[in-house]
């Protein structure tokens, strides 16, 4: 895939071990499981509840360079898609070598129909998205 | 509510940082540092959840 996944929350490490082995919908888990007991990395990201002590449900997509190329936040409530995420994360990985490009919000996979912007498509994009 | 102060910005650098972490994949516990996976040239995707023994 290309990418490193950490998953974090102000559990400690322990407890991760604990659900990760208890937990059968964990059972195929590979990635590593981040210990921010201070919160201090959700606080850096924006996602730290003070009234909790909790981190909501961010999602942080970070480019090679350390450049934050993508950025989503759900309340607790709230469950991500991950198919979106993955989504997200090839048109990043895409418009990181095609930069003069753009993907378009039904953008998929790589060969999806893609939009490079200029003055030609100005108030064209619809006839922009219908060319194949 | 969620703390605003952050400085992170899209298209901006994320400073470094660093965690202690459980490896499902060794069954042992380790160490993430953000600055190794720009040294190593890696795509990171950070994963916030509220609590373990929750859905996630």
């Amino acid at each position: 895939m290309g990418c490193d996944i950490i998953t974090v929350s102000t559990d400690t490490k322990f407890v991760h071990k604990a659900w990760q082995e208890n937990e059968k919908e964990l059972a195929k888990v590979k990635y590593p499981m981040g210990a921010d007991r201070t919160g201090k990395a959700a606080r850096m990201f924006g996602v730290y509840d003070e009234d909790t002590g909790l981190a909501l449900r961010g999602t942080f997509i970070i480019n090679p360079h350390g450049v934050l190329m993508n950025a989503e936040i759900n309340f607790y409530n709230l469950g991500r898609n991950i198919d979106e995420l993955m989504r997200k994360y090839k048109a990043n990985l895409y418009l990181s070598k095609k930069t003069n490009e753009a993907c378009p919000s039904k953008w998929k996979d790589e060969g999806d129909k893609t939009l490079t912007p200029s003055a030609k498509m100005v108030g064209k994009v619809h006839e922009a998205l219908q060319q194949k | 509510m969620a703390d605003t102060t952050t400085n992170l910005r899209l298209g901006a650098k994320v400073p470094d940082f660093e965690l202690e972490t459980y490896e499902p994949a060794k069954g042992d516990f380790g160490k993430f540092s953000f600055q190794q996976q720009i040294n190593n040239k890696r795509w990171t995707i950070v994963f916030f959840y509220p609590a373990d023994f929750t859905f996630v």
